[in-house]
């Protein structure tokens, strides 16, 4: 598939041809990575995941409840794509509400990974990484919460970039847990990456959380030749598997090679990163979910009075684990529990934070794992908290807020699937990162 | 902690959800085994530390007080609704 670098140089009859194409492939896809193929906009066509606000688009965050709801407005990281040479073109497949690693709880079905058919693609952010690793878009934008960009765009092979917290507006993304997610990009290679993500920063009056930090250009400034100090966090990497431990070993050397300074770091263990998220993320989502009731939004079940409406709609419409996150986020915001967990988590926030500042007073980078293995098979894992600990290398960062890319590095030799590692950076940090990465594709030159 | 019937109960009340009979069990098993894995945070001494976080500098800005008006989304919302009538969205009768 054409980068989206040079797309951005084509006419807008060569554009016309080149989305009349990726939609005829994507027709014929078995991935199941668009479940939309609605357009907005002139230019360069960007894949869109189905929680962002595009008007007059059903945008349903892969739910049952949000069925016949229609986006009113533009997310301002589309109004932003749309003044940057680029349009929205289609609806990616997800978990249902971004809360998933597999993209196998979406209302329309499973996404597969490109890789291999029957392995899932990562999640949430499924259908916006298979379809950039799949040939059948030329990028694409995701969400991260918890890792649901860069885990599936390293299940999948692809770069993806969440961004430091408040870089681009939340307006217009379907709320999970607001003080954690972040739209970003999800593409072929790092300056792909980089130019998308420049097109949609921006602070934003509209969302009251948006950083109001000097935004510099970051794909024009892309340096591969800059020395960095990368911290390699020695026991982080026991707990994942004999494939990523061996990938991240040669990343490690390649770094070494390219001329950046490898320095030795511990943190503490991710145990309590996966304990202060689940808390944290579950009780910002049974908050924000509140909302979907039957009454403004998208399905109804009927009732016989207001309550039961209420009922009804809600356990009809939410799939199992948005309801088993939205009973935990209100069992630790419930009298009695407010203190012993919520509270109590959210003080671990600052230690977390606090332990990567500790890391960037000596370094500028962290090289991390992005998943303990490589994509499963669909329908491996059952248990929800197996799920849940998978997250132990992304879930750190949204905690903190901190940038992270997330970029393949090479192929696990017994089963052939992509292997992705992240360069996590300080807050507001984003060219070092993009430095860095962009260095490290340079040295390994990965081929999907 | 173990979550038991009570709790259940009284988390789908909060939640306005009803979990089906026949999940139930299951329910209780997940959720117990969870809360269970995040108290783990006891080992952490948080004694000294601010109960609220923001990685915002500064906290959240303050701004004008000026009304924002988008004439075009309520007219949007309304037509796509469940149920809406005159500009109001319809639910069943609330007084008896």
């Amino acid at each position: 598939m054409i980068t989206l670098k040079e797309a951005l140089t084509k006419s807008k009859e060569e554009l016309a041809e080149i989305k009349t194409e990726i939609e005829k492939l994507a027709r014929e896809s078995e991935l199941n990575a668009y479940i939309g193929f609605e357009s907005s906009g002139e230019g360069v066509p960007i894949l869109i995941k189905d929680n962002i606000q595009v008007t007059d688009w059903p945008v349903t965050s892969g739910s049952k409840i949000l069925q016949g709801y229609i986006a009113p407005y533009d997310a301002t990281a589309i109004t932003n794509l749309k003044k940057n040479g680029m349009m929205a073109f289609g609806r990616a497949n997800m978990d249902e509400f971004a809360m998933g690693s597999t993209t196998e709880s979406s209302y329309y079905g499973i996404t597969k990974n490109p890789h291999d058919l029957n392995r899932v693609p990562g999640g949430s952010s499924g259908g916006s990484a298979a379809a950039v690793a799949g040939g059948i878009a030329i990028a694409a934008l995701g969400s991260d919460t918890g890792g649901s960009i860069r885990q599936p765009a390293a299940y999948c092979g692809c770069v993806g970039f969440k961004p430091t917290y408040g870089m681009v507006s939340r307006y217009g993304l379907a709320a999970y847990a607001s003080s954690l997610d972040q739209i970003g990009p999800i593409t072929q290679n790092v300056e792909d990456a980089a130019i998308l993500y420049d097109a949609i920063s921006g602070h934003d009056p509209k969302d009251s959380t948006s950083a109001e930090h000097e935004r510099v250009s970051i794909a024009a400034n892309l340096d591969g030749n800059r020395k960095l100090r990368i911290a390699v966090i020695d026991n982080y990497i026991e707990a994942a598997s004999e494939a990523i431990q061996k990938a991240y070993a040669e990343t490690v050397k390649a770094l070494e090679s390219a001329g950046h300074t490898i320095v030795h770091k511990n943190m503490q263990n991710t145990k309590y990163d996966i304990a202060t998220y689940y808390i944290v993320a579950t009780a910002e989502a049974a908050t924000n979910l509140a909302r979907f009731d039957g009454v403004r939004y998208g399905r109804r079940a009927e009732g016989s009075n207001l309550s039961e409406l209420y009922y009804n709609t809600r356990s009809e419409g939410f799939g199992e684990e948005v309801k088993r996150r939205i009973l935990l986020g209100n069992f630790v915001l419930s009298s009695g529990y407010y203190d012993a967990y919520y509270l109590k988590a959210q003080k671990v926030r600052h230690l977390i934070r606090d332990e990567f500042g500790a890391i960037f007073d000596d370094v500028d980078l962290i090289l991390s794992p992005v998943a303990p293995s490589v994509a499963p098979i669909i329908g491996s894992i059952h248990d929800p908290l197996d799920m849940y600990k998978s997250d132990m290398y992304t879930i750190a960062i949204n905690l903190a807020g901190l940038p992270a890319l997330s970029l393949p590095v090479g192929k696990d030799e017994e089963t052939g699937m992509p292997i992705g590692l992240q360069l996590i950076g300080r807050a507001f940090d984003e060219q070092k990162v993009f430095d860095g990465a962009y260095s490290l594709e340079q040295t390994i030159n990965y081929k999907n | 902690m173990h979550i038991d019937l009570t709790v259940l109960e009284k988390l789908e009340k909060l939640s306005h959800l009803r979990i089906a009979e026949s999940k139930r069990e299951e329910v209780i098993r997940q959720l117990s085994e969870i809360v269970s894995y995040v108290e783990n945070l006891s080992e952490l001494d948080t004694t000294h530390l601010d109960a609220s976080f923001s990685t915002l500098e500064g906290g959240t800005p303050m701004r004008e007080d000026i009304p924002v008006s988008d004439t075009t989304a309520a007219p949007s919302i309304l037509s796509h609704a469940p149920m809406s009538m005159d500009g109001f969205f319809v639910v069943p009768a609330i007084i008896e």
